[in-house]
């Protein structure tokens, strides 16, 4: 038995309250019930106090979108409920944590109490939330304070028959295994390790934090440098002693890091970036969420050198890029800008088990064979040269323009073989963007990173627009353009001000892009973005 | 017959260290002896050129890229630091030097020379210091000498000068040398220790700079030096003209 549409329920508690922990557990609780989730938070930039809120969305179906409005407000306090009473629908519901009057042994678990109360209200078996907490806590005194404290919100809550359950007889979709529910940046570290990450520096900063404390934990050797212009010149480093290496940031980061680019583009060292972006200028807003670092990173260093940059827009592809930038870095020698971005990056979605693939990995580089006479910047065909790691020969790697040996040069000549050389390297790049949907006969909508998920959204419910998703907008992957000649319209979908991608795609086609855009911290909201769309004139 | 044997041993070394090009120093700058030090010390340790990674500053000093056949990488200005700590983390195998002058290493990328003091990161650092930003045409740096006229201080520097050794000191570098590039027995010596050194070594080279330092300050005149070791960094804190290992902690 299927649900109709979604649910969205709001939980909003001042930091330090366990909000983020509640929304992992109570999403994975729903996943056990067979419902695809999506919990997306909020929060200033403070440890304790304030307003931390999840949106959380569950469904029948897989949910891409967080909504405008939502069906239930669960808030810790009265400035909370405050901050969202607007939120919730008409006929919604709206409680405030105090009024319940739910006991709990102390206020560090008032977060599983509000989970207990909430469980019951939706109507489900308590059994399931409690194998959840079980998986969750596995300190037995933190578990069974948990418990009892779920239990005692269970108890004052009761089954209020709401709308979504009309017509619906069993609300269980069969309980099953094989929901996936993970992060942006969990998916991206899972597929980090496989791409066989070996040095990871990161100088922390929202919202890649995750990515440090989870490879923190892993086998990977992790630096946490003193800036990050170290950072990323230490990556270099490992990089250039034999391991795949990488760093990660934001935009305020990676300002700092672009003379390290400019030199991995010269130099030609295999790295990888990631760039999750928030919304700036500058500090801007630290929390929220902007994908409008995409001139940045393509423009980013002085003079020209090829680079690559990825913009996985789900689970998947954030696994799957998170290994093949490392491939894609290691096979051209080139830095490979990988961009997520907060909402992405922080938000809980989730997946079938199996479509986070297989990913080939290549073989990790072992050098050259025979050091003899060994050029570091080999002329070739391709432009890609033979690598040699210190231990095996004594060699030159350069950040001034340099001859085939690697020494410096300010010659003509060899300047332009050089550029010739390095420029060439990525010109065998092949896809770079993927279809969804069918013809469009309405217009085709183009995403590049986290909008493509709740672009899905939509036109499944909107068979008469498609969808074109850049997954890698740098190198303009060219042959979209004989595609693009034959749609309806474009319509570029980005969470910047200016339409970046929009005007990429303008410039390398010669063809007219419509801009829908927000940079106001947020995800595209479902209702927001189908009234955009549907309001633009043919 | 001995001594011809190890003699000849030692100058294949050193032509192995050669790459064959030419530097392209003034003449008379002690940069051509730095190099000759720097060549002994790896030969006298024996080690294989393919296992020493030497990462340089941009500057005079750090043309020697061109010059040292070693794993060198020529970074960018500031930069050498991290780029060797990044190499040893990698591949602690591989004996890591980063190489800069004094507006790379104190003025630049003051703060890498402080956090891999604070670390004790497994590299030598060989500075360079020939008091004024050279081959930008000879500005100060934060190591020049009060009251020395330079093409940006043409009234005389206002400020006290900032000392390496004492950064590292207080940030809690291992190994603290200072030598004169003058005194190729001396610098060679002090470099097979720095590189011998388990954790972090700084090796400072005072080497006066021949065309832009035409106001050559009085304290730092080579016969007011001194050589003397110490056990604690506070007896050779702030004290510019001491030479030889200043402090070791094994």
């Amino acid at each position: 038995m299927k649900m109709k549409g979604n649910f969205s329920l709001k939980i909003s508690g001042p930091a330090g309250t366990g909000i983020m922990r509640a929304g992992e557990t109570f999403s994975k609780a729903l996943n056990r019930l067979g419902f695809y989730t999506l919990v997306y938070p909020e929060y200033p930039s403070q440890i304790r106090g304030g307003d931390n809120n999840l949106q959380i969305v569950f469904s029948s179906e897989p949910v891409n979108s967080p909504n405008e409005k939502i069906d239930l407000l669960l808030a810790f306090n009265s400035e909370c409920l405050k901050n969202h009473r607007g939120e919730v629908k008409k006929a919604g519901r709206t409680y405030e944590l105090g009024e319940l009057g739910i006991k709990v042994e102390t206020e560090l678990v008032k977060n599983s109490a509000t989970l207990g109360f909430l469980w019951k209200i939706l109507g489900f078996d308590l059994k399931v939330l409690e194998e959840q907490l079980r998986e969750d806590f596995k300190e037995e005194k933190i578990f069974k304070l948990n418990l009892s404290a779920a239990r005692s919100g269970f108890s004052k809550g009761k089954d209020v028959g709401l709308r979504i359950w009309k017509g619906v007889e069993n609300r269980e979709l069969g309980r099953r295994k094989g929901i996936i529910n993970l992060t942006g940046n969990e998916a991206l570290v899972r597929g980090i390790l496989v791409g066989q990450c070996g040095f990871a520096a990161i100088y922390p900063m929202t919202p890649i934090n995750a990515v440090l404390t989870e490879l923190s934990k892993s086998i990977v050797t992790v630096f946490r440098p003193e800036d990050e212009v170290a950072g990323i010149l230490a990556a270099i480093g490992a990089s250039y002693a034999g391991k795949r290496a990488m760093v990660a940031t934001s935009g305020g980061g990676f300002s700092l890091m672009t003379e390290g680019l400019g030199m991995a583009g010269i130099a030609e060292i295999p790295l990888v970036i990631v760039l999750g972006q928030r919304a700036g200028p500058s500090t801007g807003m630290a929390t929220y969420s902007s994908q409008a670092d995409l001139n940045f990173a393509i423009y980013a260093g002085q003079g020209e050198f090829p680079r690559i940059i990825l913009a996985p827009g789900d689970l998947q592809e954030l696994y799957r890029f998170g290994a093949e930038a490392f491939n894609l870095a290691e096979e051209y020698q080139v830095p490979v800008i990988l961009m997520t971005d907060k909402y992405l990056a922080e938000s809980r979605f989730s997946a079938n088990e199996g479509e986070l693939k297989e990913i080939k990995v290549l073989k990790v580089s072992s050098g050259v064979k025979n050091p003899e006479d060994y050029k570091r910047y080999q002329l070739t065909k391709s432009g890609i040269s033979p690598r040699a790691f210190p231990g095996q020969t004594a060699f030159l790697t350069n950040s001034y323009e340099h001859d085939e040996k690697g020494f410096s040069t300010d010659e003509a000549e060899m300047r332009n073989e050089m550029m010739e050389k390095r420029r060439g390297k990525l010109s065998g790049l092949k896809g770079g963007f993927e279809k969804y949907g069918e013809e469009g006969k309405r217009g085709t909508l183009v995403s590049w990173g986290s909008t493509k998920g709740i672009l899905l959204d939509f036109i499944k419910e909107n068979p008469d627009y498609n969808l074109i998703h850049f997954w890698r907008p740098w190198p303009f992957p060219q042959e979209v353009t004989s595609i693009l000649k034959k749609v309806k319209k474009i319509i570029a979908v980005e969470g910047n001000y200016s339409g970046q991608m929009a005007d990429l795609i303008e410039l390398k086609t010669g063809l007219k892009v419509q801009k829908i855009l927000k940079d106001d911290g947020r995800p595209f909201f479902k209702e927001e973005l189908e009234q955009k769309i549907l309001k633009l004139k043919c | 017959m001995e001594f011809v044997k190890q003699f000849f041993e030692i100058m294949n070394k050193l032509s192995d260290l050669s790459t064959g090009v030419q530097p392209t120093w003034c003449p008379g700058c002690g940069n051509y002896l730095v190099l000759a030090a720097i060549k002994k010390a790896i030969g006298e340790l024996n080690l294989e050129p393919k296992d020493v990674v030497a990462t340089y500053d941009i500057g005079c000093a750090a043309n020697m890229v061109n010059n040292l056949n070693v794993c060198g990488f020529a970074t960018l200005h500031g930069r050498s630091i991290p780029v060797a700590v990044g190499v040893k983390m990698a591949n602690p195998k591989l004996t890591v030097i980063a190489q800069g002058g004094e507006g790379g290493i104190v003025t630049e990328g003051g703060n890498h020379l402080i956090h891999a003091a604070q670390r004790n990161d497994d590299i030598t650092v060989i500075l360079n210091n020939n008091y004024v930003f050279a081959l930008t045409t000879g500005q100060t740096s934060a190591a020049t000498p009060k009251g020395l006229k330079t093409r940006s201080t043409p009234e005389g520097n206002p400020f006290e000068p900032l000392s390496a050794i004492d950064l590292a000191a207080v940030a809690g570098a291992s190994f603290l040398a200072r030598t004169q590039s003058s005194d190729l027995a001396q610098t060679t010596e002090i470099l097979k220790s720095a590189i011998r050194h388990k954790g972090f070594s700084l090796v400072e080279i005072i080497q006066p700079c021949v065309i832009w330092l035409k106001d050559y300050p009085e304290e730092n005149k080579s016969e007011k030096y001194q050589e003397k070791p110490f056990k604690d960094i506070k007896d050779f804190f702030n004290k510019k003209n001491y030479l030889g290992i200043l402090y070791e902690k094994i």
